[in-house]
Formats: structure tokens, C-alpha cells, sequence
């Protein structure tokens, strides 16, 4: 069985080997696959990516939208696509979520993170955590010390359960030691939606989207996850400038290929993502998005792929599976 | 009121410049494209489109997205009417009595009437978006979990008690929906149910393979099994249009369909196809003779296609006054005006009045186009039942099939389709509708969530769905529909449900 399996994988590499060789690459269209329906924030980030790539590279790179089941379908199918560099993955947090999940319930997992060769990181957003502005907590420090005085009474609206803002509030009140209420929606949407109805009292979320209703003034901005405070924010604190560590937790995008594609195919794609982010086109449409820019590669973006997915995967297995009353 | 209509010349002045009448003319038209194809709809369109917007201005890519939106609604009801295929998941219910309307030879008054349904419900309801927006937005915000739940299980039961033929079939149809609504990931906690390790299933599913299986396929599969195939009655050039008396019909369920539809549309997270079937579901009650819905009632065109259209402008009053979404599509367009830069929010229309009164200005051009776009269009769709049926209905099952892929590339809602196609068959044959199982899919994983959110909210308290003064009053209104369900079984009068099966017997033994 294991002896088939070897022997049908070697043409395989061999193949690709051989490809990789002889051919430079790229010499056919590339296919970014992006997890999740068009318009959300890896989309978005995916296509100005994917312009900039095609421009570096001098071969067509196309966004494959492949949603499903929070990412896990689209993530799947890179996970055992062929490792040639002609099929890419752009990811976000949840890549080193879902494995854990699976994990918790037993499940056989959709994919692991060693199928995935880190390439690079394009964009990294702490959350900021907002409250509705007719809410007595006017500070970070007022909002911790109230829930610890009440635990399980302030709720707070997520994008789903183990989704990233349920996991951003998570790693919060695991570091400052209070216990939230958690009311999950399905999506980042009408988790917004809920907080601006007033229906709960807090809420993780990207900068970019809740700026509009923060100058508005319905919404009230009491601290960042980031290890810098927000640009658009600036005298909104950090949890770890406040003492709370351990907390760190960020939305980030990054570019994955299958575990097997050859070194110098990566090498390549790394030296392409480099020049990619420094196209100014690829600035403007991020700088549209009000997403920031953090570029990583090599082992750097390893090391802080490895990090995040430590955290994020305790802090999985400290929610543990989720019973309702 | 001066200001508005300051406001609205420049709209006017935004929406009449060449090339933004021309984003909306193509807009409209990829929509009415994306509405008649069987499974694409307006999601898939802009989604596919927008990436293309990309390159244009906001206010540009904004009116274009827009155009798909609505433009799928009208597209929408000219399957449904030829073919019984719902173009697009809202003209679900279209598909009874428009098609009935066809066998009779109707089909082309049944393609007006929706076409100038739409048109009516799509005006009137841009008005409506916009002098209403700001204050029906902080009003839709109010709508949290329990209001919901409340809303959702008056829904549900206003459709059971307004359902014609047996109650009790019509129930077991919407608890099969619903089942079938419960296979998924629990959001609430994460587990997967009946997904039996396939992973596209843990999305639940969909409504499109649902609404094509058992209406689309399900049809193909009885006309091929009768005998002799049925008589086309072919169309006359001077039937195509709508006669004296079902214009006086329409009129009304028109009206009526409007209101239901932008009332419904606002609230975020319903679905337009919510709106079309209270609409329907209304129009059955209040009809003199109700007994004639499901037999080419041109009411039962003409009301849940205006609903649908309207709904389209309600669900833009949260996203342009808020810039919350209050479904997929409009979420989509958020991303898009994003991509531009334009951050939505409360202070959209300050900020940026050129786009917003571009928008609403666009909107009434845009309605004004598609009903030019879709009257002609009914002579030329109307011959398309002049196709012979060993043609055309493998060409349909073609495009079904191909139109349940696209959604999301996945040959799993291939599968459900045809499971759906089946079953959808042998309901058929045995007597029931299949409309409540379409429902039924929609509103349970909103149904449960709503349960269980208010739930976490008062941390298990059944209190809160009493306690909040929305979503009381409408239990209370559920209540009463309970109340006069029973009312026969005291009072031992005859209710218009006994009436109708009284009227059907007739028939039958003439």
C-alpha cells in the first residue's frame, strides 16, 4: 500500500523535477486560489496581489475564488493540487484555525499547515477592539475591570465561532483574565450590524471598516491587538503597551504554495512578491483598502506563521468544544 | 423636500452623462442576462463582474453593480413563467402561476405584467429609499436576534394558515425544508451536522440546487413521463399582451407588492425571496376567487414579482444610509465601493452626494431601461415555446445544470440538484407542494441562529423575545394567526381553505 503510494509519487516528482529544470517558470497562467467569496478582505487583497504578480512574473495570474465551509474547500484543494507553482494559495489567519478545530471534534482534517510552503506575507491588521459610544467604558482599563467584576454579562459579537474576531476576544480575555459572553453571526457583516443596533456590547474587528462609524461617533475605539497602534488611531492604546500580553493577534494575508513545489520555483515567487508589493499600483489599492502593507518572506514569514499558529491553536484549545445551555 | 429635489437634479446630472448611462445600460442588461439564466443570479453576476469595475470610477462601478442587482429581478420571472424554472431563487413563486399562465396561452400577458410590475414596484421604491433612508435604517438597526426569531415564526405561520390545499401538507413540506436546512456547520458551535465527512456540505445546502432540482427538473421529469406530450399552445402576436381585465388583476397586488417588499427588503438578512412569497401568500387571501391561485392567477405574477423588485431598494436603505449590509449582494457592493475608496458609513451621503444621488437618480434610469429592455424582449421569449420539446427541454437541463455550478464551482450542488430533481418528482406525483421545502431551506439556519444568538444574549432566558417591544408585538401577532386557525374548529363555519377544496371537488365531478 505505502510501497504504491510511494512508487505513483515518484513519476510525479520526478515530472516535476524535470520541469523545473528545463522549463523556466513560468511558462503557463498561474492561479491564485482565494478561499472565499469575491468582495471579502482576502479577495480584495488578492487581486491588486495577483496584478502585481502578473506584471513580475510576465505570465497571466488569475483569482480562483473557491469558497466553502469557513475557507477549508478552497484551502483543501491547494493542499493536494500538484506542487508545480502554478497553483497558490492566498491566505488568511484561519489557515492555522481550521486544522485545530478539526482537531478538537475528532474530525479527520480538511488539510494540515505542513502542506503549505509559506511564501510570503502581504498584509498584517491588528484588530481594534470598539465599543457602542452609549456605553459607560470610556477606557481599555474601565471595560476589563467592569467585565471582571461581572463575568459572562458583556457580550460581544464575532464572525463565527473559532472564527478571528471570536479568537482575537478570546486571546484578550485569556491575557487580562475576564470571561466575556460570545454571540457569533455568520460573518463579519452582521457581526457590525449587531453592534451598531446596540444588540451587544463590544466588538474585535478590522480598522478599516469600523473607521467610518468611530468618526461618526457610534462607535467608540478602546484598544488595538497590534504591537503598534494604528495609524488612523493614534491615541488608541495597545493591549501590550497596557500590560496585557500575550494577546497579540493580527488579520493577515499571505501567499502559500503545496509542500513539494521545488526551491527554485519558490525562490522565484518569493523574488516576485518582493517586487510586487513595491509596485505603486499595488500601494494605491491597498492604501484604498486602509490595509497596511507588512511584507515578510523566507524564514521570517515561517517564524511568524509558526507564532501565530502557536497562539491561535492554544487559544482553540482553551475554548475548547462549545456547549449551549 | 426642495432640497431633495436639488439634490435629485444633480443625481440626474451624474445618472444622464454618457458614460454613466451607459454603465447602467450594461448593468441592466448583463442583469437581465444573469436573471434568465436558470441558477446564476444576481450574487454570482456582480461577483463575477466586479472585479471588472475595478478599473472605473465608484460612482460608475456602483451604478453598474446595481443595474445587475435589479436587473436579475425582472430577468428572473421569464424562466419561471415559460419553463417553471426559477431564473433566480425569488421568483420561486412566480414559477405557479406563471407557468399556469403559459398553459393557458398567457404566457406573454404573464411576461408583461411582471415586467411592468417590476418597473412600478422598482420606482415607486427608489422614492421611497429615497425620502425614507436615514430614518428606516435606525429603524432596521433595532432589529437584533429575537426580533428576528419573532419575525421569522410570523412568517412562517402567516404562510402555513394562508397555504391552499391540506394545511397539514403544506407543513410537512416547510419541517422538510427546514430539515434539510439544519445540514451544515452549527454555527453557534462549530459542529458539523449530517455532513458525512463531505466538505462542501458543511456550507448546508444551497438554495439555488434546491429551487432548480425540485421545480426545473422536476418538470422535465413529469412532462417526459406523460404519455402524450403536452399540447404547446402556441402564443398569437396580439395575446402578447395583457388583457383589459388582468391589468384591472394586477393592479392592486402590484401596489400591495411594493410596500410588502421594500418593507421587507430593509430588514438586514431577510431575503427577497421572503418577500415574494408573503406576497403571494397575501395576494391568495385577499383574492375574491382564491381558489383560481395555482391555475394562472395573474395576481400570483404580479405581486410577488413587484415584491422582489422592490426589496432590491429596500436592502439598499441600510447599506447607503449605514453602509451596513443587509444581504451578500449588498455586502459585495460595500467591497467594491471600498475598493475605490469610498468609505460607506452614516456619512456616505455628506461626504459624497455626487455618488449617492448619482445612485438613487441611476436607479430610476435604470428602471425606466429595463422596462424598454423587457417588453420587446417578451415577443422574442414567448417563441421560445415554440421549440419542440425533445429540444428544448434537454437544452434546459444543460443549462440547469451548468447554472448550479457556476454559484460555486462545486459538483456537489450538481448532485443535490438532481437528488432534489427526484424527490421533487415524486412529491409531485403524490399531491404536495414543493414551494414551503424552498422556503423552508432559506429560513432555517436564520430561524435557529436568531434562537440561539437571543438565547446567548440572555443567557438562556426566554424572557428577551417578550420583553423587547418589536419582537413582542409581532409574537403577539403570531398568537392571533393561531388563534383564527382554530376559530373553524369552534365555530364550525367554513372557512375560505374548506371553501376552496369545496370549489376544487366541483371540478373535478363537474
Amino acid at each position: 500500500m505505502m510501497l504504491a503510494r510511494v512508487c505513483a509519487l515518484v513519476p510525479c516528482l520526478l515530472l516535476a523535477a524535470a520541469a523545473a529544470a528545463q522549463e523556466p517558470y513560468p511558462t503557463r497562467p498561474i492561479a491564485l486560489v482565494v478561499p472565499f467569496p469575491p468582495g471579502g478582505v482576502a479577495d480584495l487583497t488578492a487581486r491588486p496581489v495577483a496584478a502585481a504578480l502578473e506584471k513580475v512574473l510576465k505570465a497571466p495570474v488569475g483569482v480562483v475564488n473557491k469558497q466553502g465551509a469557513a475557507g477549508a474547500v478552497g484551502m483543501q484543494s491547494v493542499a493536494t493540487s500538484r506542487p508545480d507553482g502554478y497553483t497558490l494559495l492566498l491566505a488568511l489567519s484561519s489557515i492555522s484555525i481550521i486544522p485545530e478545530a478539526d482537531k478538537l471534534f475528532g474530525r479527520p482534517p480538511a488539510f494540515t499547515v505542513d502542506q503549505f510552503a509559506p511564501i510570503a506575507l502581504i498584509s498584517a491588521d491588528p484588530t481594534i477592539l470598539v465599543v457602542p459610544a452609549d456605553k459607560p467604558w470610556k477606557t481599555a482599563k474601565e471595560f476589563i475591570e467592569d467585565a471582571q467584576k461581572r463575568p459572562g454579562q458583556i457580550a460581544f459579537s464575532s464572525s463565527g465561532v473559532y472564527g478571528t474576531l471570536h479568537m482575537a476576544m478570546e486571546l484578550l480575555s485569556h491575557a487580562a483574565g475576564i470571561k466575556l459572553r460570545h454571540v457569533p453571526y455568520a460573518g463579519a457583516g452582521p457581526a457590525l450590524t449587531a453592534i451598531l443596533g446596540g444588540h451587544v456590547d463590544a466588538l474585535a474587528s478590522g480598522p478599516a471598516v469600523v473607521l467610518p462609524h468611530i468618526k461618526s461617533g457610534k462607535l467608540r475605539p478602546l484598544g488595538g491587538w497590534g504591537d503598534k497602534r494604528v495609524a488612523a488611531l493614534p491615541d488608541v492604546p495597545t493591549f501590550a503597551e497596557l500590560g496585557y500580553r500575550g494577546a497579540e493577534f493580527y488579520i493577515w494575508a499571505g501567499v502559500f504554495a503545496p509542500t513539494g513545489t521545488p526551491e527554485p520555483v519558490l525562490a522565484k515567487l518569493r523574488d516576485a512578491a518582493r517586487a510586487a508589493v513595491e509596485e505603486p499600483a499595488f500601494k494605491a489599492a491597498m492604501d484604498k483598502l486602509e490595509t497596511p502593507i507588512v511584507f515578510k518572506q523566507g524564514e521570517e514569514f515561517r517564524r511568524f506563521f509558526e507564532a501565530d499558529a502557536r497562539r491561535l491553536g492554544e487559544g482553540v484549545r482553551r475554548v475548547g468544544k462549545v456547549e449551549t445551555q | 423636500m426642495a432640497e431633495t429635489l436639488g439634490n435629485l437634479a444633480l443625481g440626474f446630472g451624474v445618472a444622464l452623462s454618457p458614460p454613466v448611462l451607459f454603465y447602467a445600460f450594461v448593468g441592466c442588461v448583463v442583469g437581465t442576462l444573469v436573471g434568465v439564466l436558470p441558477g446564476v443570479g444576481p450574487l454570482a453576476g456582480i461577483s463575477l463582474l466586479l472585479p471588472a469595475t475595478f478599473g472605473l470610477d465608484a460612482t460608475r462601478a456602483i451604478v453598474m453593480l446595481a443595474g445587475i442587482y435589479y436587473g436579475a429581478m425582472y430577468g428572473g420571472s421569464t424562466t419561471s413563467i415559460l419553463m417553471r424554472i426559477p431564473g433566480e431563487a425569488a421568483s420561486v413563486m412566480t414559477c405557479i402561476d406563471g407557468y399556469a399562465m403559459a398553459r393557458k396561452g398567457r404566457a406573454g400577458a404573464a411576461l408583461a405584467i411582471a415586467a411592468v410590475g417590476s418597473y412600478v414596484a422598482g420606482t415607486v421604491s427608489v422614492v421611497a429609499l429615497m425620502l425614507l433612508a436615514p430614518p428606516l435604517a435606525a429603524f432596521a438597526l433595532r432589529f437584533g436576534p429575537p426580533e428576528y426569531f419573532a419575525l421569522l415564526t410570523l412568517g412562517l405561520l402567516v404562510l402555513a394558515y394562508m397555504s391552499s390545499g391540506s394545511m397539514l401538507k403544506a407543513l410537512a413540506m416547510a419541517a422538510l425544508g427546514l430539515l434539510f436546512g439544519m445540514i451544515g456547520i452549527d454555527q453557534m458551535t462549530g459542529y458539523f451536522r449530517f455532513a458525512y465527512g463531505i466538505v462542501e456540505l458543511g456550507d448546508g445546502i444551497g438554495v439555488v440546487p434546491v429551487a432548480v432540482g425540485l421545480f426545473g427538473l422536476a418538470e422535465i421529469l413529469a412532462t417526459a413521463g406523460q404519455p402524450t406530450p403536452p399540447e404547446i399552445v402556441k402564443p398569437r402576436l396580439r395575446e402578447l399582451l395583457p388583457s383589459r381585465q388582468e391589468w384591472r388583476e394586477s393592479a392592486w397586488p402590484i401596489g400591495r407588492g411594493t410596500v410588502l417588499g421594500f418593507l421587507i427588503g430593509i430588514v438586514p438578512g431577510s431575503a427577497h425571496i421572503i418577500a415574494s412569497f408573503v406576497s403571494y401568500a397575501v395576494e391568495r387571501k385577499l383574492a375574491k376567487r382564491p381558489e383560481e391561485f395555482g391555475r394562472g392567477a395573474v395576481a400570483g405574477v404580479a405581486g410577488p414579482e413587484s415584491a422582489n423588485n422592490s426589496a432590491t431598494s429596500g436592502a439598499f436603505v441600510p447599506m447607503l444610509a449605514l453602509g451596513v449590509p443587509s444581504g451578500p449582494i449588498p455586502a459585495v457592493m460595500l467591497a467594491a465601493l471600498m475598493v475605490h475608496g469610498v468609505s460607506p458609513g452614516p456619512l456616505l451621503v455628506t461626504q459624497q452626494p455626487e455618488l449617492f444621488w448619482g445612485f438613487i437618480a441611476s436607479m430610476y434610469v435604470g428602471n425606466v431601461v429595463l422596462l424598454i429592455l423587457n417588453l420587446p424582449l417578451v415577443g422574442v421569449f414567448v417563441n421560445l415555446l415554440r421549440v419542440p420539446y425533445p429540444i428544448l427541454y434537454p437544452s434546459i437541463l444543460v443549462f440547469c445544470i451548468l447554472g448550479v455550478y457556476a454559484v460555486n464551482s462545486s459538483v456537489v450542488d450538481i448532485w443535490i440538484m438532481l437528488v432534489m430533481g427526484a424527490l421533487g418528482y415524486v412529491l409531485r406525483k403524490l399531491d404536495f407542494e414543493t414551494a414551503p421545502i424552498v422556503l423552508g431551506v432559506v429560513l432555517a439556519p436564520m430561524l435557529e441562529m436568531a434562537l440561539r444568538q437571543s438565547l446567548a444574549m440572555s443567557d438562556g432566558r426566554y424572557a428577551i423575545f417578550v420583553a423587547r417591544p418589536i419582537s413582542g408585538a409581532l409574537l403577539a401577532g403570531a398568537g392571533a394567526l393561531v388563534l383564527l386557525g382554530l376559530r373553524p374548529l369552534v365555530t364550525r363555519t367554513l372557512d375560505w381553505r374548506a371553501r376552496l377544496a369545496l370549489a376544487a371537488k366541483g371540478e373535478e365531478h363537474p
